[in-house]
């Protein structure tokens, strides 16, 4: 391996470290600078006894300086141990290990349907008859501005209530599975439609399509083999940063269906200052940034040979 | 327990009425095959009920949640039972005897009881269970707030247990019927908090399956119950095979589950809907008027426009809540008239003659306090000062449409020429500014089924501080109303006690220490295949006498 292939992954490691130390900076500070104290939010509206109040001040440490739980929290993520919980009496990682498989699956299934539906329908809709494009972004801006929880609300209310296809909530297995993922794909699908085929529109504009058809080649066979490839590119970049922005989507459909997962995890621990929870989430969503988007750079190089060049 | 939601959003709570509409008009049709309580209970069956908050820890013993003594009352029993007019009742003891200084309870307890883990049932499980709820390391955050002068158990001998206290504590036996009391096993006990907060054991008629956190709770039938209250409608097991709680935490989707068919009842439907299920013949709406608090506004009488009493008897006076809420709840909940709700123990019903709707009199109030200036918007003013009212308010978490009935005060409060500003927050910056007694208006429901609650209201002790949280919002300090309620404390005759509590209500209702708004009925949607449902005193439906016929 050469020096600079060395130092690229060295860089790459330490912007990464840095992303992540500032993602658990800034939420730490975010969730001190809210009003209320954190042994306040613990006890909530019920008046407890004085040995109780002392109890969970001295079992979480809530009594020593902010800098000195900062440190104690940055010293203990070091040695991987992300805390405990101040409300679910687990630790944050369970909590998270028991959350993250049905988030997952249900952010895979939702992209994975979103290009699906989207690329046939960049494909058939590039550069075509403006009657045709103006009815495909038509129907994108509205999938991209209904909210998702509106959308669930729909799908439940006709797919279950009505015709009763599928459970109305609180479901585990595919039939349970079937709604959020669609609820969670609409506006995803209309977004990576739109970037498909904006990169498509232009691929198709570019000097070597016409020396392709000129060859003869058909324009099925254009599209699919030449121009998909050139606009996969910014179609994959899209997708690997909406990887990252899901768990914001995630929320009020793991609400509305009864999931459980990372979204509910979130809210809850937002609302109840269950600071460790709330780290461990914003933590774990920073990792997968780093580590899609430096999957996706292996990925360019993939899609796009000449890159490969570059990289060398 | 101040019943507080989690986030709803204000926005889907509009998509409900929609997705209500659109629910509803697909069903209809067949005839439903009974009505609740008809015909001669059937065994067997499942029963699925929806909720619409969940657990955050499923131990009742540590957690303050309703929700939580409604999971686990299937599954625990408690040593005595109350009913709706404040007797109490045998369960899982026979008989108690109170000591003549009131600071010493024995109880007789039951014999041939077993947990469903097989641990017989006994004085030393009593005394595990108080001791494990006192226990700081239980972080207890209602049950131990109950029983403050508890000091021990003592084992008489296997079935005679004595539990002692420093001083006389009349409100003991109600806490002691509650869930939050509830006999759990010795052996789940000695497992510490994190096994507790997902698994709970008991003696009840129910076991728990499984309880998956944001999804549901699953039970069987424990066949070898044979210990119910006194005052159930059956004795032996229960009917039911097996019981299903779901967590469906948005009202359309529960709403929509229920007139599907997916399930046989639910919980919390909303006001706007009930006329909607009520019209189903399939379905129908089960109400329990809930005791305690009643869902009040509460003046800060200590600091702000509102430490002058003429301008809080001005606010009550003024503003003709008892129309606002017929108009708003269609008679679903009715107005209230004092702070606690009629069928708590203590109920004054001589408060439904006061707080007359009385603009006159109110405008007459003000411009004795010296708010008699007019600025260019209409509101009073006193040197040069608007009459203004900070309300602390939770939009976002506001339940039965709570938020649509403040701003229709403040539309009539701004008639009488006092302008009310919404400081809106979450939860958490309700409670700091609760701490701090920053606001001059407050508005919560406290349920809770014994007329101390208005000790938690309205006594000086129950006033928040930095070092401890207290319901009395009212921030309200009198000396006479302290006696009476400590009064209150050391007797556990009921006639003497609601004559305490009859003075404490007249009292703070003429001071206007509170502002009675309506009284909160659990509104329970049930298809008419479920029968029997019944209610403990705190208003949560119970499950042991319930049944199902054919779907």
């Amino acid at each position: 391996m050469s020096r600079r292939v060395v130092r690229t992954v060295l860089v790459r490691l330490g912007t990464s470290l840095l992303v992540l130390w500032g993602a658990v900076t800034a939420a730490f500070v975010a969730l001190h600078l809210t009003p209320g104290s954190v042994v306040d939010a613990l006890i909530g509206s019920n008046t407890v006894t004085p040995q109780v109040r002392a109890q969970i001040i001295a079992d979480y440490g809530l009594d020593r300086p902010l800098w000195r739980q900062y440190l104690a929290y940055l010293g203990r993520i070091l040695h991987g141990d992300l805390g405990r919980s101040y409300q679910l009496h687990e630790s944050v990682a369970s909590a998270l290990g028991s959350q993250l498989a049905p988030s997952l699956q249900l952010t895979l299934v939702a992209i994975g349907l979103a290009l699906l539906v989207s690329t046939p329908l960049a494909l058939f809709t590039a550069r075509r008859r403006r009657w045709v494009r103006a009815l495909s972004s038509g129907i994108e801006l509205v999938g991209v501005s209904i909210p998702t929880f509106w959308a669930a609300i729909l799908l439940l209310t006709v797919f279950s209530f009505r015709l009763g296809w599928f459970p109305a909530a609180g479901a585990t297995g595919f039939g349970g599975l079937v709604l959020p993922a669609v609820a969670v794909a609409i506006p995803v699908t209309a977004l990576l439609t739109q970037v498909t085929r904006e990169g498509l529109e232009r691929v198709l504009e570019e000097p070597f399509v016409l020396t392709a058809r000129a060859r003869g080649m058909s324009d099925a066979g254009v599209r699919t083999r030449h121009a998909l490839r050139h606009a996969a590119l910014p179609a994959v970049t899209f997708a690997g940063w909406l990887f990252g922005l899901m768990l914001g989507a995630l929320v009020p459909v793991e609400q509305i269906f009864s999931r459980p997962g990372l979204g509910q995890l979130l809210l809850t621990a937002v609302g109840g200052k269950d600071l460790p929870i709330v780290m461990g989430v914003v933590l774990f969503t920073a990792l997968v940034y780093v580590v899609v988007s430096s999957a996706l750079d292996v990925l360019y190089l993939v899609i796009d040979p000449r890159l490969r060049g570059a990289a060398r | 327990m101040l019943r507080a939601r989690r986030p709803a959003g204000p926005a889907l709570a509009a998509t409900a009425a929609l997705a209500a509409v659109l629910g509803l008009a697909g069903c209809g049709g067949t005839d439903a095959s009974g009505g609740t309580g008809s015909g001669a209970p059937v065994r067997g069956g499942t029963l699925v009920y929806a909720v619409n908050t969940e657990p955050i820890n499923l131990d009742p013993h540590a957690s303050p949640q309703d929700i939580t003594g409604l999971f686990t009352r299937p599954a625990l029993d408690s040593l005595v039972a109350l009913d709706a007019k404040g007797g109490v009742h045998p369960w899982l003891a026979t008989a108690w005897k109170i000591s003549a200084d009131q600071k010493t309870y024995t109880f007789t307890l039951r014999t041939g009881v077993k947990f469903t883990d097989g641990t017989p049932f006994d004085a030393a499980a009593v005394k595990a269970n108080l001791d494990h709820i006192v226990d700081p390391k239980t972080k207890s955050q209602l049950a131990a707030g109950f029983i403050t002068p508890y000091t021990g158990t003592t084992v008489v001998d296997d079935h005679t247990v004595r539990v002692n206290f420093s001083r006389p504590h009349s409100p003991f036996l109600a806490a002691l019927a509650t869930a939050y009391f509830g006999i759990e096993s010795p052996a789940s006990l000695k497992k510490g908090p994190d096994y507790l907060a997902r698994h709970v054991v008991g003696t009840g008629p129910f076991v728990i399956d499984a309880f998956t956190p944001h999804q549901s709770i699953t039970y069987h039938r424990n066949p070898d119950y044979n210990w119910g209250p006194e005052g159930a409608a059956h004795t032996g097991p229960a009917y039911l095979d097996k019981l299903q709680i779901k967590i469906l935490t948005e009202d359309s989707v529960r709403l929509g589950a229920l007139t599907s068919g997916q399930v046989d009842g639910i919980a919390s439907v909303p006001p706007a809907n009930v006329k909607q299920v009520k019209a189903n013949p399939k379905l129908t709406i089960l109400t329990r008027e809930a005791p305690g608090g009643n869902y009040n506004y509460y003046p800060n009488t200590a600091s702000g426009v509102f430490t002058d009493v003429r301008v809080r008897q001005a606010f009550r006076a003024g503003i003709d809540f008892r129309t606002i809420v017929r108009k708003l709840y269609f008679g679903t909940f009715s107005p209230a008239s004092s702070p606690i709700a009629p069928n708590t123990v203590g109920y004054d019903a001589s408060t439904e003659n006061l707080g007359k709707y009385d603009p006159a009199q109110a405008a007459r109030l003000l411009d004795a306090a010296g708010w008699t200036g007019r600025d260019a918007q209409g509101y009073r003013t006193k040197d040069g000062k608007r009459l203004v009212v900070r309300w602390s308010f939770a939009k976002a978490f506001a339940r039965e449409q709570r938020d649509v009935l403040a701003v229709q005060v403040q539309a009539e409060a701004k008639k009488l020429g006092i302008e009310i500003r919404f400081a809106d927050g979450t939860i958490t910056e309700l409670i700091a500014r609760q701490v701090k007694g920053d606001y001059d208006l407050a508005d919560f429901s406290w349920q809770r089924a014994d007329g101390d609650a208005l000790r938690n209201l309205f006594a000086s002790a129950s006033i928040s501080t930095p070092r401890s949280f207290g319901q009395n919002s009212a921030r309200y300090k009198n000396p006479e109303v302290d006696g009476w309620l400590n009064a209150a404390l050391a007797t556990t005759d009921l006639a003497q006690r609601s004559a305490l509590y009859a003075k404490v209500q007249q009292k703070v209702l003429a001071d206007g220490a509170v502002f009675p708004v309506y009284v909160f009925d659990y509104l329970l949607g049930a298809n008419k295949r479920a029968h029997g449902i019944a209610w403990e005193p705190q208003a949560y439906p119970t499950f042991y006498d319930a049944w199902v016929t054919g779907k």
